[in-house]
């Protein structure tokens, strides 16, 4: 039986698809089958993300209405042996995702996958709903600002209320902090929230901490999930994070600033 | 931004400010989640039914709800005015309690009635007075 692993986060654009696409790769380069789903209907993106837009034929609500075979729709990724992609529509809206329809297509891919990564859309919606109903863990995607924290913290609400385990009285959905676009510069400037204070906040375990980088949109432009890009602080981060979520206890980087010189740190505060 | 910048302390840090509004804001939406779905209609009845008898204001009144074991409890906190000018200002606050015999009370339970516990008299010894 697959586990359910969904990416959520109440706000928009704070890394979600990014972050999908990340540990989808990530678990499928330990060894794991995997398999990562866009949910979010009408804007289809993870397709871009894992490089594979070309090859979109068949989508999620095609097999969901029965248009399509699930093997037909889905798509193997040409790097990693492990890993398949399940792209949604671009043309259709969030009500062509029934609870029935998901259950069918999840139930499917659990005899077959180790790991089923949904890329949950943005707000607290049918779109979102469906993504996170069947989990079994959630991983909180939340960038270090007022907002993100608010609205990750009444995602926690959603899933302790609206998921199937709350819902059918079953153990409870295991949810971590993913701490995304972290930029500990700015954290020692006293600009921007600590991990700590995140923490304290939403008081659940930490996944893992991205840094902010530039990384991210170059593997973006070229459809690579940067998780492959080995040299980046992100790509580092997330193999850190995909590692914790197997249990291996492994130490936070990057959440303090590169070591610099008195002199590079006058000219750049001076720039 | 000057070579004096650099040493010049800084002001409250924004993130500071950011960590305080958060932890306010989400303490007031967690209570309000955790609530059954009746929670903000019986607020407001209790309080019309208040406002009826008494000149409460709006913002002196809390209200809170706890999840015991088996026993919740509802407990409504109203500042009552200063009976007269000359008295100095009395804080009364009249404890509500009401439970319910089940912790995760669901909308339209039979086994769920609400009934005013001890102290829930305005007017008598079971008006609990701070201070
Ligand atoms: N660690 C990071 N460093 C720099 N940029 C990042 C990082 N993570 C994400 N981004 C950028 O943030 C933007 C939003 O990312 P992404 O699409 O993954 O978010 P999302 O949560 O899926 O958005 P949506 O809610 O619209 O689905 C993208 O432009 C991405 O390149
Ligand atoms: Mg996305």
């Amino acid at each position: 039986m697959g586990k359910i692993i969904v990416m959520t986060s109440g706000k928009g654009g704070v890394g979600k698809t990014t972050s999908s696409a990340a540990f989808a790769t990530g678990l499928a380069l330990r060894g794991f089958k995997t398999v990562v789903i866009d949910f979010d209907v009408g804007l289809r993106n993870l397709d871009l993300i894992m490089g594979c837009e070309r090859r979109v034929v068949f989508d999620f609500i095609n097999v969901i209405n029965g248009e399509a075979k699930l093997s037909q729709a889905l798509i193997k990724d040409k790097r990693i042996d492990n890993l398949s992609i399940l792209p949604t529509s671009q043309t259709r809206d969030k009500d062509a995702l029934t609870r029935e329809g998901v259950e069918k297509v999840l139930n499917e891919l659990s005899k077959d996958f180790d790991y089923i990564v949904c890329d949950s859309p943005a707000g607290i919606e049918r779109g979102a709903l469906m993504a996170l109903y069947f989990a079994d863990h959630a991983v909180i995607v939340t960038n270090p600002e007022v907002s993100s924290v608010r609205d990750s913290d009444r995602i926690l609400g959603v899933l302790a209320s609206r998921s199937r385990r709350a819902e059918q009285g079953l153990e409870p959905v295991t949810q971590q902090l993913l701490l995304t676009r972290y930029d500990p510069e700015r954290v020692e400037r006293g600009e921007m929230l600590k991990v700590d204070d995140v923490l304290e906040i939403l008081a659940i375990p930490l996944l893992g901490v991205i840094p902010e980088s530039q990384a991210v949109l170059r593997a973006s432009n070229v459809g690579m999930p940067v998780i492959l890009d080995e040299a980046s602080n992100a790509g580092q981060a997330y193999l850190d994070s995909v590692s914790r979520f197997l249990g291996e206890d492994v130490e936070h980087r990057f959440v303090t600033p590169q070591k610099k010189g008195l002199f590079s740190r006058l000219l750049r505060r001076s720039a | 931004m000057s070579i004096f910048s650099f040493f010049r302390s800084a002001p409250r840090a924004s993130a500071v400010q950011a960590k305080e509004r958060l932890q306010i804001v989400m303490a007031h939406e967690r209570a309000g989640r955790t609530g059954p779905d009746y929670l903000p209609m019986l607020q407001q009845e209790l309080l019309a039914v208040i406002a009826k008898y008494i000149d409460i204001d709006q913002n002196k009144v809390e209200v809170k709800l706890d999840r015991g074991g088996d026993c919740s409890t509802l407990e409504l906190n109203i500042e009552l005015p200063a009976r007269e000018a000359a008295a100095k200002a009395l804080k009364e606050s009249a404890k509500l309690a009401v439970a319910g015999n089940r912790p995760a009370a669901k909308d339209g339970d039979e086994s769920d009635a609400v009934k005013l516990a001890a102290g829930g008299s305005l007017t008598n010894g079971g008006v609990k007075k701070r201070r």
